[in-house]
């Protein structure tokens, strides 16, 4: 089926991009929100699968940090704010230029690092969350090991059993 | 994306149906159905032919419930209902979340229910548009229908929000494309506006784009109110545009004949929350000192302005009611989802039609690792995960039939295409089941 298709990026800068300086680790803002690859993979159904790790385990970043980073698409970063860390897909955003600026589409992948505070407004604060990308060589975890890894609900009890 | 054949095999085509995917509630799809299956859907976009087209293998089929190794297993009906009642009846303060994927029909023995036990029910709205809804009440609400901007508007303003990703068929059917009464020309009558900081996919449709900075939205609406309102901007840059530019948006929105703004969560889920929506409904109301202006939010599921409706119109309270003391009550930032989960409070939490396993922060959902879940939903997702007991539900709009409210509070019928799987059933029926078996309990106790 065509309307599932992963997110088709195009290479807009290599990584040997001569006048970017190499850093380790990047300070951005983090935004979350929907997409219509998330949006069309979850409500169908599929978010067992690789395709909705395609589409909502990803970062879509500004080129020209990916280049500063020296990753390309479909290779891992590490998002870190203050609320925890998640490895994601890295990819070129549609929307560049947005320098600085990183948009995880909204699902578990997300979840684990944009805050939870609501400030009494009942909605928490899913946009403009400081945080760090990093080269990372683990993979993307699947959905279903991610949420494992994430609140071990039931791998604890079956620890505690044996 | 390659080219697909149309599809011609089929044996029946169902008309008019309703989409069951995003605000739009587009009521005009066909579904081509062969052998109780839709093979094909016309005119939907691709969220909403995704979902109507759903994923068979992960369709939540047969009751399920946790067994000592932590798996999901099947359970028969009666066995999970029961489970489920026990829970309920036996807890001091459950939490009903979702609704907003389900038909009004759902929700009314829902509400019985939450009163029955003293729990508090909520939708999504707590996470997307709540501050909205606090605007709302906060400064009033000028609205219309989409039919007025279809056959009016020739001024169209998106911010904080991407039609073309969240609700790809809003320009084509109702803001921007389609021919109207007074804008016979259909795209060329209109300018289309997006404030937005990222060059989205409306964007780039756009007449013109504003890029204001990251939470700058707050900042550059006043900026706007100011120059409404007689005043001098002092400084030369205001949220990242250049005051001249927004001297001359000011003069465009002030001359056109009719202008909707419509806007999403970017402005409800940044730092400034309720009051940039304040903000934003003031602003219309200035406009109106000059010309005809109203706006819309950009609801996200099909039915979460329904669950508002229904609420608002049964207990006087939009979402996050709570019973516990015996009568409704509503206070933001208490008696919320979020909240609620943040502080550790519920102790029993039914889910139904929505996912808060991939919606909610993980800080929030983490309570959920240390109480029961009771989930009621149609495919096995993120929060099936986090379930203890699994009641699969129908499909509304393809499986069952409903009524279901559009983001500008149209109520519509959404038909009934095909019949669902056996082993399914209604969500109306299954929270009347609870009800019905909760009360025994209770009854039973006293
Ligand atoms: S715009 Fe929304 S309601 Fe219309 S077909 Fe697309 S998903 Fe469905």
């Amino acid at each position: 089926m065509t309307y599932i298709d992963k997110p088709s990026i195009s290479n807009v800068i290599k990584f040997d991009e001569l006048n970017v300086a190499k850093v380790d680790q990047l300070k951005v803002m983090l935004n979350t929100g929907t997409d219509i690859y998330q949006g069309a993979c979850k409500k169908r159904g599929s978010t067992l699968k690789d395709e909705y790790r395609k589409v909502a385990g990803v970062a879509y970043m500004d080129p020209k940090d990916m280049a500063k980073l020296g990753v390309g698409n479909w290779d891992s970063v590490l998002v870190k704010s203050d609320w925890g860390a998640v490895v994601v897909y890295s990819a070129h955003s549609r929307d560049a230029p947005h320098e600085g600026m990183i948009f995880i589409p909204k699902g578990p992948w997300a979840n684990v690092i944009v805050s939870n505070e609501t400030y009494c407004c009942s909605d928490p604060t899913y946009k403009g969350i400081e945080a760090t990308v990093e080269k990372s060589d683990k993979e993307v975890l699947l959905m279903a090991d991610l949420m494992k890894e994430v609140y071990q609900k039931y791998t604890k009890k079956v620890k505690e059993v044996d | 994306m390659g080219y697909e054949e149309p599809v011609t095999d089929y044996d029946k085509i169902v008309e008019n149906c309703t989409c069951a995917f995003c605000g739009s509630n587009c009521d005009d799809l066909d579904c081509l159905v062969k052998d109780n299956h839709v093979v094909a859907v016309r005119h939907a976009c691709r969220l909403g032919a995704s979902k109507i087209m759903e994923d068979e293998d992960q369709r939540l089929k047969v009751p399920m419930m946790r067994n000592e190794n932590g798996e999901l297993v099947e359970v028969e009906w009666e066995t999970a209902l029961d489970a489920a009642a026990e829970l309920i009846a036996n807890s001091v303060r459950p939490l009903f979340y979702g609704w907003s994927e389900t038909s009004i029909e759902a929700m009314k023995p829902g509400l019985e229910l939450t009163e029955l036990v003293g729990a508090v029910i909520d939708n999504q709205a707590t996470i997307c548009h709540g501050p909205t809804v606090q605007a709302v009440q906060n400064v009033g609400y000028p609205l219309m229908t989409l039919g007025e901007v279809k056959n009016r508007a020739d001024m169209v303003v998106y911010t904080g929000s991407n039609p073309m990703n969240a609700h790809p068929r809003h320009l084509s059917r109702y803001t921007t494309f389609p021919k109207g009464w007074f804008r016979k020309r259909g795209r060329y009558d209109r300018t289309l506006v997006t404030w937005d900081p990222k060059y989205s996919d409306t964007a780039k449709l756009s007449d013109i784009w504003i890029p204001f900075e990251e939470n700058g939205d707050y900042e550059f609406v006043n900026a706007i109110r100011a120059v409404l309102k007689g005043k001098k901007l002092k400084k030369d840059v205001i949220a990242g545009i250049p005051t001249e530019d927004i001297y001359e948006l000011t003069e465009k929105m002030k001359n056109t004949q009719f202008g909707a703004l419509f806007f999403g969560l970017g402005l409800t889920h940044t730092l400034s929350k309720q009051r940039n929506i304040d903000i934003a409904i003031q602003l219309v109301q200035d406009l109106n000192k000059y010309t005809k202006w109203v706006l819309l939010p950009m609801r996200g599921h099909f039915n979460v302005n329904g669950f508002n409706i229904f609420m608002s119109y049964e207990m006087g309270f939009p979402y996050g009611v709570d019973f516990c003391r015996g009568y409704p009550r509503y206070m933001i930032g208490e008696t919320t989802t979020i909240d609620l989960l943040n502080r550790k409070e519920a102790d029993v939490f039914l889910v139904i039609a929505a996912d808060p396993g991939a919606h909610f922060p993980s800080g929030a959902n983490m309570h959920l690792v240390d109480i029961p879940v009771i989930q009621i939903d149609i495919h096995w997702g993120p929060t099936t995960e986090l379930a203890d007991i699994v009641l699969p539900g129908t499909f509304i709009g393809v499986e069952t039939a409903g009524t279901s409210y559009r983001m500008d509070s149209v109520p519509l019928n959404m038909k009934k295409a095909i019949d669902p799987p056996e082993t399914c059933r209604e969500d109306e029926w299954i929270v009347t089941e609870l009800l019905n078996r909760v009360k025994k309990i209770k009854e039973a106790s006293k």
